[in-house]
């Protein structure tokens, strides 16, 4: 494959022109602390949704219940810090543990009834809107979880300029980067590497066919699912930490999102094939636009349009390019 | 072909491996790099007005903000409502601002939990904030103050309202917005509270929450409360805007004896207090939030320091019945003249 057809280049190119024409337009857009140290953070997040979808449109799959997941965790990672006291790693593993399970759930559903994935995760996100606010009303004063564990507010404000050894500081990179950096290396080596991963994009692309290769289809279903449930809960731990409170709204913004970085990136809706670095270059692109035209202040309607219509650009460019490429005869 | 994939999660793993080990063992510098203590002349000081989202209730803070920058002469003031109900986005917002060298803020925080995380933020950049039209969750304000309508005191004149309408007696049913937000909370509290004042002669039926996401619900809600219960039901207090609007209009339409109870001066609901389809409305005070809200701020950005720290004021809420149709902006521009005065004497303190 030439180097000029690699979708990910492409968004690359795309991204450091956009940040080229804000930083033009606006110089403010360089600002470490106001603009990039946030901006990190954001994409921080916003790749992990993306992943999070992306675990299940592996699949051929969607998880419409990507951002209830994340608030379930939530609340499971706030309780624990609230009423049990617990560290920040142990809490952390709590919700992903609540995460993990309500996925594997929606995947055992799916497989055993073989309803469709959204329908499964659409209803699952209609009872959890009603049991979340059941459960913050219960246990909180009915909004949001009080307590936050040590270290968590380093998570918000620090970066690594914060930490020295003598006279030798960290980069201006937020603290949450790595958290994220390590689940896009894990799935990342998943889908590349190992065997679980290329059995679930082989039930993706053709379940059938991966039932008569003796891949366990409905076993790869419940786990993909599971990772989707995982990752949804880490980003909405990541959310909490930016946000600063682990409360009833977390994951309210997901969905859209969730499927921007993924399709953005090339992952394919109907299965088969992901893109992991993709995802984390499409969730980049989303921030920094909204980023740039929040700091060109357009008003809220022009916002929305202005958003929609690079994103539009952005898929657009992106299908031209496989076009030409297929006539070339590259293989993409 | 499998090279480049490894090259680049291998640079990823280095990356990874640097930044663990930059953290580990290095000590955490003592202090941030706060600015506090910078002060301002009017002319320097840039006024951003950020509310939770696009809502009617906004739409004096839009206009307020032109004549504010005339009348205090200000270096600019600036409305933005693009936040679009979403914390981690309000707080892009603000930091978008900021960076464009706005350097005092009035917030209406979307989320009052999280909000004080986002005072927090502004304040470590040694930026005054005011926390306008909502104050955070809890007992503790990080803002320089909350100058807000007292979301419970405004519900328990509403209720009250409501009660001597019905005559003092009879059901009563209270239509709320988010339930999941301490705000509604506090409203169900103050209307609670009305109705126990009563010693049982007045009974809560019912208390419908999550009705003011739009119109549609809220329309929704009331046809089948009028459906279920709209012949034992004698009144209905709102404490949002769409159920308002909308409970109104289903009154009127089914036309059953009940007295219902509004919020905000919408023109519909002022005519709808003319036709005597509504009995009485609760009105906010949006116009001094904001004027009041700037002046405070640029006293603070020239050098003033607030007395107390996070203290809480409240803006007023004001009942209107068809007799005082006509004075209620009187009242209103009285109590925002009361307010600016109480700053400055009472909740500021200057050099």
């Amino acid at each position: 494959m030439p180097l000029w057809a690699n979708p990910r280049l492409g968004l690359l190119i795309l991204l450091v022109a956009l940040i080229a024409l804000f930083t033009a337009l606006r110089p403010a857009f360089m600002d470490v602390t106001l603009t990039l140290v946030p901006l990190q953070s954001d994409v921080s997040v916003y790749a992990v949704v993306g992943l999070a979808q992306l675990a299940v449109l592996s699949l051929g799959h969607m998880n419409m219940a990507v951002g209830r997941m994340a608030a379930m965790s939530a609340f499971a990672m706030g309780l624990a810090y609230d009423r049990l006291g617990v560290s920040l790693v142990t809490g952390l593993l709590i919700g992903l543990l609540v995460g993990t399970l309500l996925g594997a759930l929606a995947g055992l559903v799916i497989s055993r009834t073989g309803v469709n994935s959204f329908v499964v995760t659409l209803a699952m996100d209609f009872a959890l809107v009603g049991l979340i606010t059941i459960l913050y009303t219960r246990f909180t004063d009915g909004v949001a979880f009080g307590g936050l564990p040590a270290g968590m507010d380093a998570l918000r404000n620090d970066t690594f300029a914060d930490y020295c050894t003598g006279d030798v500081c960290g980069p201006e990179i937020s603290l949450v980067v790595p958290l994220a950096l390590v689940a896009v290396l894990a799935v990342g080596v998943l889908f590349r590497f190992s065997r679980l991963g290329r059995e679930i994009l082989m039930t993706g692309a053709n379940g059938r066919a991966a039932e008569l290769s003796g891949i366990p289809v409905r076993s790869r279903v419940v786990q993909a699912h599971a990772l989707s449930g995982l990752l949804a809960g880490f980003a909405g731990f990541l959310l909490a930490a930016n946000n600063g409170a682990f409360s009833a709204s977390i994951g309210d913004a997901f969905l859209l999102p969730s499927f921007l970085g993924p399709v953005l990136g090339g992952t394919l809706l109907a299965g088969g094939a992901v893109s992991v670095l993709g995802t984390v270059l499409g969730a980049g692109l989303t921030q920094v636009i909204y980023k740039g035209l929040n700091l060109l202040q357009f008003q809220l309607d022009q916002l929305n349009l202005y958003i929609g219509l690079v994103l539009l650009a952005a898929l657009s460019l992106d299908r031209v390019r496989h076009v030409v490429a297929d006539r070339k005869g590259a293989r993409v | 072909m499998h090279q480049g994939p490894l090259i680049r999660l291998g640079g990823l793993a280095a990356a990874l491996v640097l930044a663990a080990t930059a953290t580990a063992g290095c000590a955490r510098k003592s202090d941030d790099t706060a600015t506090a203590g910078t002060t301002r002349t009017p002319a320097e000081v840039k006024i951003a007005l950020v509310s939770g989202g696009a809502h009617p209730y906004f739409q004096p803070w839009k206009t307020e903000a032109a004549k504010v920058r005339t009348d205090l002469g200000v270096g600019d003031v600036t409305f933005n409502e693009t936040a679009a109900w979403d914390q981690t986005k309000q707080n892009d917002v603000l930091k978008s601002l900021a960076a464009q060298g706005y350097n005092a803020f009035g917030v209406f925080g979307v989320s009052p939990e999280n909000v004080n995380a986002t005072f927090d933020d502004l304040k470590r950049q040694g930026f005054p904030v005011a926390s306008l039209g909502s104050c955070p969750a809890g007992d503790v304000d990080k803002a320089d103050f909350c100058l807000s309508t007292d979301v419970g005191l405004a519900a328990y004149k509403a209720a009250q309202a409501a009660i001597q309408a019905m005559g003092g007696r009879g059901n009563l049913v209270h239509l709320t917005g988010n339930k999941v937000d301490s705000n509604t909370q506090r409203r169900i509290a103050g209307v609670q509270k009305a109705v126990d004042e009563t010693g049982g002669k007045v009974k809560l039926l019912q208390t419908v929450t999550d009705v003011d996401k739009d119109l549609q619900t809220a329309q929704k809600a009331v046809a089948d409360l009028l459906a279920a219960k709209g012949d034992r039901i004698q009144g209905i207090v709102n404490t949002a805007y769409n159920p308002a609007v909308a409970a109104a209009e289903g009154v009127k339409q089914s036309k059953l004896p009940i007295k219902v109870v509004a919020i905000d001066d919408d023109k519909a609901i002022l005519a709808d207090i003319k036709d005597g389809s509504v009995a009485a409305t609760v009105l906010q005070n949006p116009v001094g939030q904001a004027s009041v809200g700037s002046y405070a701020l640029t006293k603070l950005a020239g050098g003033c320091a607030m007395t107390t720290p996070g203290v809480v004021v409240d803006s007023g809420s004001f009942v209107v019945t068809a007799d005082d149709i006509g004075a209620y902006d009187t009242d209103r521009q009285a109590k925002t003249d009361e307010l600016r005065k109480a700053f400055d004497t009472r909740y500021l303190t200057c050099k």
